[in-house]
């Protein structure tokens, strides 16, 4: 039938502002829209120009700068990992008040993620550093848990934010893997390999991670381990908020975690999840010589190779 | 396949293209009209002749799309020892569920059935997934594991170039999980290395696509002599690499190439440990002193 073979359509329209509001239907509209299944929503956005950050064709232009805002590097960039938590815990982070975080921007920015094949230069940092707004006295970042499994992006993030502190937070590879899949599968993704392999390829941690280490120092990168976060969230939020150089701050709510899937996750066949072990064992062995804290004690199918180390 | 499936798969693509993308596998899972590379895609088994007898394949052609793998089966399926291939594009796809699923005897035999051929004759397949897609090396080398592995390797800034260009502009949802596939595949040192772990080394063999080109007798003679068949006898004719676009690369702003030529420097290093004989010379992007 060609799908895949298609020859491409005329490239995706113009730049635009970001303006997420500027046209806000009436609710009976968004009701109704909501009601309409994950593809067939995603047809008509993209129908009116409207591309999520993550998909091919956003290219949305940087925010405009408010009354009183300073743009520049972000100070934090939360590069991972998908589905061990990033919504959650950017939302604590962004609760503290030497926080700035306009409320019109999206966690995730992804305004890295395009630049495999394109030119990147001085005009593009420029561009990049505006979508880093904030009051003075402050310090603001962002969140795209898919940047640590573009490699290209690490080079392009140092050269625009060299400064820039970077947060990763970890999950046991062989449950990240069923939630990861479970989740693009509920948000409309196709039930193919290239799917499955998007799922297995966000788990191997390490072999990711250190690509970064290669442009920021190991004291500018901050790993914690989901299974942590959530035996613990006030003593792990503590050191989060420690590496970024903020005060001690407690939260209204700690513990409401967001972004949770209430779905059933995918069934793991016995062999299949045999394989998938063998599969992550190396990396995490390498993850574990990486982050020397790492609780392996928590990552039950891998404690093996915790005894080895 | 329902009627309605069976309907839709036989549109002329100009009238499929017509679907949105972004509701394409919706309407393929509905009418059970699978493609290859969705998961509810069960490869039908060619039917074998009355002297042919199915097994599994004696060589593997492992390589993506865009590295020349496709086009360097049809050559070797010249070779008057080779059966002609009846999945020449790889479509089978029989280890896609492998991920999350165990197959049963019936997906093992499947997955034997694809592979008639008379005797005396050997028989190989494509896979362009088996090189990058971790978890199907292992189950290629459980239900072949006396075969021998070609692979294709190709410069991988043209190669992630070129696959960027064909997958660009489709406003296909999840974009930047396509862009990582495309990269992904261009890591043929880690790749390589992993399926050393699974077949023996000896049953592995490298090869250039651009050498291929360059001279394409001389490597077919050497892939005879890997798969231990009698060198061609006929004269070579080379035809056009079917599926590989070579402009993209050529074409790529110089900071870009740059950065990817970075990127990809350690493992294109490990490659060469790996294969002695892999000649940088022919990759535009690393010829000459790095």
């Amino acid at each position: 039938m060609g799908d895949d073979s298609s020859p491409p359509p005329a490239p995706v329209g113009p730049v635009t502002v970001w303006q997420p509001d500027a046209v806000r239907p009436p609710e009976f509209v968004r009701r109704t829209f909501r009601g309409f299944p994950p593809n067939v929503r995603t047809v008509l956005l993209h129908a009116r120009g409207d591309y999520a950050p993550w998909e091919e064709g956003y290219h949305a232009a940087a925010p405009v700068t408010g009354p009183g805002e300073v743009v520049g590097p972000p100070d934090f960039v939360g590069i991972g990992t998908q589905k061990a938590g990033t919504s959650w815990w950017y939302e604590l982070v962004s609760e503290h008040p030497g926080v700035f975080d306009r409320p019109d921007l999206p966690k995730e920015r992804h305004a890295l993620s395009r630049f495999v094949t394109e030119p990147f230069g001085p005009a593009q940092v420029e561009e990049f550093h505006r979508w880093f707004p904030r009051t003075p006295g402050t310090i603001t970042g962002e969140w795209t848990p898919e940047y640590l499994v573009y490699p290209w992006v690490a080079p392009l993030l140092a050269e625009a934010a060299p400064d820039a502190r970077l947060l990763v937070l970890v999950r046991e590879p062989v449950d990240r893997f069923r939630s990861g899949l479970t989740f693009r599968l509920s948000m409309g993704a196709p039930d193919t390999s290239a799917t499955v392999a998007d799922a297995v390829r966000q788990g191997f941690t390490a072999r990711w991670l250190r690509r970064y280490l290669q442009y920021f120092p190991t004291d500018r990168v901050l790993v914690q381990q989901y299974e942590r976060c959530r035996a613990d969230p006030e003593g792990e939020l503590a050191r989060t908020y420690a590496f970024l150089g903020l005060d001690p701050h407690r939260p209204a709510d700690v513990r409401r975690e967001v972004n949770v899937s209430t779905r059933a996750k995918l069934p793991l066949d016995p062999g299949a999840e045999a394989a998938l072990v063998d599969l992550y064992r190396a990396d995490v062995a390498d993850l574990a010589g990486l982050v020397p804290d790492l609780d392996l004690g928590l990552w039950p199918r891998f404690a093996d190779v915790g005894s080895a180390r | 396949m329902t009627a309605l499936g069976r309907l839709y798969a036989s549109l002329p693509g100009p009238l499929a293209r017509a679907v949105p993308v972004e509701l394409r596998y919706d309407l393929r899972a509905r009418l059970e009209a699978w493609a290859p590379g969705d998961l509810g895609f069960v490869p039908d088994p060619p039917p074998a002749g009355p002297d042919e007898t199915t097994g599994p394949p004696d060589f593997l052609v492992l390589g993506p799309v865009e590295s020349g793998a496709r086009w360097w089966l049809s050559h070797v399926a010249d070779l008057a020892a080779v059966a002609p291939t009846r999945d020449p594009d790889g479509a089978a796809h029989v280890f896609d569920r492998g991920c999350t699923e165990d197959l049963d005897a019936d997906g093992w035999a499947r997955f034997d059935a694809l592979f008639p051929r008379r005797p005396g004759r050997i028989v190989g397949h494509w896979s362009a997934d088996g090189l990058s897609y971790p978890w199907i090396a292992p189950l290629l080398a459980r239900a072949a594991p006396e075969a021998r592995v070609l692979v294709l390797v190709r410069d991988p800034v043209d190669l992630v170039a070129d696959r960027v260009a064909a997958t660009s502009g489709t406003r296909a949802p999840h974009g930047g999980s396509n862009l990582a596939d495309a990269v992904d595949r261009g890591f043929a040192g880690s790749q390589v290395a992993r399926l050393r772990e699974v077949f023996p080394p000896e049953a592995v063999r490298v090869l250039q696509y651009e050498r291929c080109v360059a001279d394409g007798a001389g490597a077919l003679s050497a892939t005879a002599a890997f798969l231990d068949v009698a060198a061609p006898t006929a004269a070579f004719l080379p035809r056009p690499a079917d599926g590989v676009t070579p402009s993209a690369g050529a074409l790529l702003d110089p900071t870009a190439r740059a950065r990817l030529r970075a990127l990809y420097a350690a493992d294109v290093d490990r490659l060469a440990g790996l294969v002695p004989d892999l000649d940088l010379d022919l990759w535009t992007t690393f010829a000459g002193p790095g």
